[in-house]
């Protein structure tokens, strides 16, 4: 196996102090590998979100070590994390991922400005990412004009086009019916498989488990199972 | 593209945002229209004031203003002259010279101010020539002539034609003597001027008084109030140059002055309380579409957007907003006030009042570049100052709490 992309080593994440203290995660130790396709699952509450967002570099862990790309984030300032999900991280969310006031293409290639791509290379590379994510013809819809399914391929198209080390994706299907949200998965599993792209999806949709190379389940902010398939 | 996005994020809320920028409008053409207004009423007064007899601006020997005695003189007026008229915004200029004498008829004698003028100049600086209401005024081919203001003719009890007997004394002591026909009789309104004031060619009076060439005050006429003021410096310098002071308005004419500045600070408490008010509200609102997107911000800064660029932006956006509305509120403002520089605003009721002052009835606004920017501008610079509050908001968002708002 390859050098990980992701490595977690007794990652803890305490919120709170005292009696309050809520331990969302207790000591994960986690790799993913180029190339995984990762489903993340567990009851409401059980740390998903949380250990998403330290291995997107969103927050830091109380304890425990996390590192992206050879990136050990424990070193590293807010100014380098937020070049780090600039350049090697993608996100999807479950909702309102886009800037409501940009077309479809002006929503990608908003990630390649702010990487100060040239503008002809920031409209040729978000044209032909928003094609492979079923979205042609589509590029110079607002948000509004579109349907939720087609919001999220814009969110992946997004976490795309930067060419990042792995995507994250945190209950991505939640606010689709199972029509949509079935498809979203089916691109998800097609990018990974075509072009290698590395997915860690935190959900509770058992059909969107059943997609997934890769299974993890959560349970008190523990992993409780790790299976490949 | 964050230009672009900062604009359009501005009009996300239409309704609001137009309302914003009609209420910014609106104050702004207010601001525009009563600065214009208010200033150009001043300038009225100011300009008529001093069209009487002043001038808009003169040079005097130094000290001359508070203690005028008739030895302090300007030797050689003749270069002072010339180079004053190079200077932009100076139209023309005179020369006159003053002294204190008794004018008498018969066993009938009063002091009055005898002020040598020079025919054919005095009237492009001063209006009293204008006023002449019987008679007529001094011609270049007067020589021993003499105006004399309405009070003073009557106390003399002089028509016209009849001979009037000067005495004084001349610049070197000497004793000033002359006998002159009254040829005119003005009435300004101003009863300081009708009953002191007399006026004969400055030649003869340089004979008279023994001025050998001498002068006491160049006296100015400019394009305007604004002009005059916009090449005070240059009057100054060249009074300087040549051992003399320049006087503005405010120095010949204290009153006026005085009563402008009362004026001006009641009503700058309005301006300010107008643009404080203006700049409060729309930072409010402004604020509020802050708040309301900070869950957007959110994701922004998840993607790998610096919260100093976000920052840039909501700042940005209300420097748009800003200039946006005050823009509008300029144009039309100048549009508003353009009308009335051409028409006027005149004030039932007030005429007689007006007239005791010397000023004409209707008032015309006048537009220069301060009025027109000064009160918008304090507006766009207040905002464009106070857009750090959402700025510094912004900066202490992170990515996690932001998107959970
Ligand atoms: N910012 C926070 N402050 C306090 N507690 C939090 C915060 N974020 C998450 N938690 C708590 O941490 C635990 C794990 O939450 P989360 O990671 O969101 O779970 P999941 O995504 O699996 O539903 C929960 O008990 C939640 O209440
Ligand atoms: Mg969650």
């Amino acid at each position: 196996m390859s050098n990980p992309i992701v490595t977690c080593r007794g990652v803890t994440k305490v919120f709170g102090k005292g009696d309050l203290a809520v331990h969302a995660l207790a000591g994960v130790d986690l790799d993913f590998a180029p190339g995984d396709f990762a489903t993340l699952a567990g009851p409401s509450g059980s740390g998903k979100t949380t250990l998403l967002n330290m291995i997107g570099a969103l927050d830091t862990p109380t304890a425990g070590e996390v590192s992206i790309a050879g990136n050990r984030l424990n070193d590293m300032n807010k100014s380098q994390l937020s070049d780090l999900r600039l350049t090697k991280i993608g996100f999807v969310f479950q909702s309102l991922n886009l800037i409501p006031v940009l077309s479809a293409v002006e929503n990608v290639e908003f990630v390649l400005e702010l990487q100060h791509c040239p503008a002809a290379e920031q409209r040729e590379r978000a044209i032909k990412v928003l094609e492979q994510v079923g979205l042609k013809g589509m590029e110079n819809r607002r948000p509004s004009a579109m349907s939720g399914g087609q919001q999220q391929r814009v969110a992946v198209a997004r976490a795309l086009v930067t060419k990042p080390a792995i995507v994250l994706a945190d209950e991505p299907t939640a606010n689709l019916d199972s029509k949509n949200s079935s498809d979203l998965m089916d691109l998800m599993a097609q990018l990974n498989a075509d072009l290698g792209i590395t997915f860690v999806i935190g959900t509770h949709d058992v059909s969107v488990m059943k997609r997934s190379r890769r299974h993890l389940e959560m349970l008190d902010g523990r992993i409780s199972s790790d299976t490949r398939r | 593209m964050i230009v672009s996005l900062a604009w359009r994020n501005i009009w996300r809320q239409p309704v609001r945002t137009t309302l914003s920028v009609v209420g910014m409008a609106f104050a702004s053409l207010l601001l525009v229209f009563m600065a214009s207004f208010q200033f150009g009423a001043y300038d009225t007064m100011k300009s008529s004031m001093l069209k009487i007899s002043d001038g808009f601006g003169q040079f005097q020997p130094v000290g001359y203003k508070d203690d005028p005695e008739i030895e302090k003189v300007i030797a050689d007026p003749a270069a002072l002259m010339a180079e004053a008229e190079q200077i932009a915004g100076i139209t023309a200029s005179t020369l006159r010279s003053n002294g204190f004498g008794l004018l008498a008829n018969g066993e009938r004698s009063f002091a009055a101010a005898i002020v040598g003028v020079e025919p054919g100049l005095e009237n492009k600086v001063s209006k009293l020539d204008t006023m002449v209401e019987r008679g007529r005024a001094l011609t270049p081919d007067d020589d021993a002539a003499i105006v004399l203001g309405e009070g003073l003719a009557r106390n003399l009890r002089l028509e016209l034609g009849d001979q009037v007997t000067l005495l004084g004394s001349g610049l070197d002591g000497s004793v000033a003597a002359d006998v002159l026909t009254l040829v005119g009789i003005f009435k300004s309104g101003i009863p300081e001027i009708d009953r002191t004031i007399a006026r004969m060619p400055l030649q003869r009076f340089d004979d008279t008084f023994a001025m050998n060439g001498a002068v006491h005050i160049v006296a100015l006429s400019a394009e305007s109030v604004p002009a005059v003021e916009r090449a005070e410096p240059e009057l100054r310098a060249l009074a300087a140059r040549h051992g003399l002071v320049y006087l503005n308005w405010g120095e010949l004419q204290p009153g006026v002055k005085q009563a402008i500045d009362f004026d001006l600070v009641t009503s700058l408490l309005m301006y300010v309380t107008l643009v404080v008010v203006v700049v409060f509200i729309i930072l409010n609102t402004l604020y509020m579409s802050v708040l309301e997107r900070t869950r957007e911000f959110g994701v922004l800064l998840a993607i790998g957007m610096k919260p100093g660029q976000i920052g840039r932006m909501v700042w940005m956006e209300m420097i748009f907003l800003s200039l946006f509305g005050n823009g509008v509120g300029i144009v039309l403002g100048m549009a508003l006030t353009g009308y009335f520089t051409q028409v006027g605003i005149s004030f039932a009721g007030m005429e007689e009042i007006y007239a005791q002052w010397g000023l004409p009835s209707r008032m015309y606004p006048t537009m220069t570049f301060g009025r027109v920017l000064g009160g918008p501008g304090a507006v766009v610079a207040a905002i464009g100052v106070l857009g750090i509050i959402p700025y510094r908001r912004v900066l202490g968002l992170t990515p996690v709490k932001a998107m959970a708002a």
